[in-house]
């Protein structure tokens, strides 16, 4: 049988570490870690697109009706404005906040806030209409500090800073993508109803007739490449085109 | 590379390299009313004059969706939502009605009988879907089925698997609404879509493909059956009730030697077919055609032996078809005797007399 002996660190070894751990207890009685954030008087910094509060441009919306289609949770319902334009409202009793809506929203009108905390009184006031999403909801806040935590490859580091981080996100910028136009692929089988015509937000459509022949066009330097004459075309004759 | 960026980098270049337009040019129909609306001139020409045959390729075509399925073609309040685009007209087998009749191209008449499916005329329909699908001419086709009350209901049939469904073999005798599911079948296909109808849908498939190449790109194979009239569900259903059927209980609806025979569980209902001339509808009292003449390949009970149905092949691509189900041994063939059509195909040319009227 081999006997296991503890290995001799030495006197000057010992002292060592027992000077760092009273250093650590000595550090913690004059300034305690803490992981967890006191929340409210303290915010946890989240990274800028972190999903939060949707809001709302109603100056930017093309009425594609893309945000409503998307919605996996059915949270967003469209209402009719007087402007006879059909904008969303959203309920956060259902919505599940995976923006899907901010993504696919063609033009921008949605975007988020860092604002992951808004209190409702019952779930009527959960819906969300049309007019609240374009100010920033009036929240109480009580946070002096920010915390922020970072992961090197020794430890957790946890640093809290006393300024007060702003809720709201600057405006994203849509990615740049290739600019799509959209063209028509089947000029014969069109049936000159019109819809792409009534649906274009940009009026980059238009139709005349003359002598029992319609010519429809499509001004490329107006359209904006959102899709909706494509989806809206019952004969699947518009495509988007690289301009 | 990942399978699906190989897949999005191809749809950029086909994006980059088809061919696209921003101008195009459409043919306005002509109004006989003029200052009407579109819808106005067919209801004023073909619903009210009751020559419509309910084949339902104008409710297919509509770009808003609104003309309404039902007994009839009805269109509430056309008078604001209508877009007066003029498709309705445009596709319509009779807004210039000339009369089809006789067999038209039949190069061959043959009977068959499916081995693989079990039924009436409908196996051989099925058979024939079944191998162009496996022959890749087709990916999609269209078959009328029913649901408990015997009212017709469309199947997109994408798998032969898919046939075990009980309720899509057996005739319904009742208008089904085929060609507004063609639309949609035609959205959704890559390969083809094959269709089967009674002589009124073929035509309003062959009028589709006359005017709107998307349709005739899509439209693969189109089967016609053999048909001497079809019944408005609303009417047939009460018509046999009042005969005493049963729905829950009814099995088969079948026609043989001028009888009408309604199968059950426990009993059988016969009566002849002359007494449904009264619920007969007014679009069908003026069609001359019995066996589909525009369809590729036509397939029906009358001119073969019983358990034999049979097929009258139009189109090389129904040859090539047949050929195939040969070479598999998916059914037997014999001979078929197209002198007994005769009697129908005469039977069904006198109605051009109530066209007149």
């Amino acid at each position: 049988m081999k006997k296991v002996t503890v290995q001799d660190q030495g006197l000057v070894e010992k002292t060592k570490c027992h000077a760092a751990a009273i250093g650590v207890a000595m550090k913690e009685s004059v300034y305690p870690l803490t992981a967890t954030v006191q929340y409210p008087r303290q915010r946890k910094k989240m990274p800028d697109n972190f999903r939060g509060y949707i809001l709302f441009d109603p100056d930017k919306c093309i009425n594609c009706w893309e945000c409503a289609f998307i919605c996996p949770a059915n949270a967003i319902r469209m209402k009719e404005a007087p402007n006879k334009k059909y904008y969303p409202t959203i309920d956060y009793g259902k919505c599940i906040f995976c923006h899907f809506c901010i993504d696919s929203c063609t033009d921008s009108a949605l975007r988020t806030t860092k604002i992951h905390d808004v209190a409702y009184k019952d779930m009527d006031e959960m819906v969300t209409l049309t007019e609240e999403m374009i100010e920033p909801p009036e929240i109480v806040r009580e946070d002096t500090k920010l915390v922020e935590y970072q992961i090197d490859d020794k430890d957790l580091q946890i640093t809290k800073t006393r300024e007060v981080d702003n809720l709201f996100v600057d405006e994203v910028p849509p990615s740049v993508e290739i600019p799509v136009v959209s063209q028509c692929i089947d000029g014969a089988s069109c049936i000159g109803c019109h819809v792409c015509e009534y649906v274009c937000g940009s009026g980059a459509i238009s139709s005349s007739i003359a002598n029992g022949v319609m010519n429809m066009a499509i001004d490329t330097d107006n359209c904006t490449g959102c899709g909706l004459c494509v989806k809206e075309c019952t004969m699947q004759i518009l495509k988007l085109v690289r301009k | 590379m990942h399978d699906a960026d190989i897949k999005a980098c191809e749809e950029v270049i086909k994006m980059a390299t088809e061919a696209a337009e921003s101008k195009w040019e459409i043919k306005v129909p002509d109004k006989p009313l003029k200052d009407k609306l579109y819808f106005e001139n067919l209801k004023s020409v073909v619903i009210d004059t009751e020559i419509c045959s309910r084949c339902l390729t104008c409710a297919a075509v509509c770009p808003g969706g609104i003309i309404v399925v039902g007994d009839k073609v009805d269109f509430p309040d056309y008078e604001t939502k209508c877009l007066d685009c003029g498709a309705c007209v445009r596709v319509c087998p009779r807004f210039v009605y000339e009369p089809l009749s006789g067999m038209g191209s039949s190069t061959a008449f043959i009977a068959g009988r499916s081995k693989r499916f079990a039924g009436q005329d409908g196996a051989m329909v099925t058979e024939l879907i079944v191998s162009a699908m496996e022959m890749g001419i087709i990916d999609r086709g269209l078959f009328a089925g029913r649901n408990e009350n015997w009212e017709t209901e469309m199947f997109h049939v994408r798998d032969p698997e898919q046939l075990a469904i009980t309720t899509l073999s057996g005739t319904k005798y009742t208008f089904a609404d085929v060609l507004p599911e063609l639309k949609k079948a035609v959205k959704f296909t890559k390969n083809g879509v094959g269709v089967v109808g009674t002589p009124c849908i073929v035509s309003g498939v062959r009028k589709l493909q006359q005017e709107y190449p998307i349709f005739r790109e899509k439209v693969k194979l189109v089967v016609g059956l053999f048909c001497t009239e079809n019944f408005h569900y609303s009417a047939i259903s009460q018509y046999l009730r009042d005969k005493g059927v049963d729905f829950s209980k009814l099995v088969k609806t079948d026609i043989t030697m001028g009888k009408f025979i309604a199968t059950m569980t426990d009993s059988e209902v016969k009566f002849k077919v002359k007494a449904l001339e009264e619920i007969l509808p007014s679009g069908c009292n003026v069609c001359c055609d019995f066996t589909a003449v525009e369809a590729d390949v036509s397939v029906g009970s009358v001119g073969s032996v019983p358990g034999y149905s049979t097929i009258s092949v139009r189109e090389a691509i129904a040859v090539k078809i047949l050929d195939y189900i040969k070479e598999q041994g998916y059914a037997e063939f014999g001979e078929g005797d197209p002198g007994q059509l005769g009697f129908l195909v005469g039977h069904k040319k006198k109605r051009a007399e109530n066209l007149k009227k």
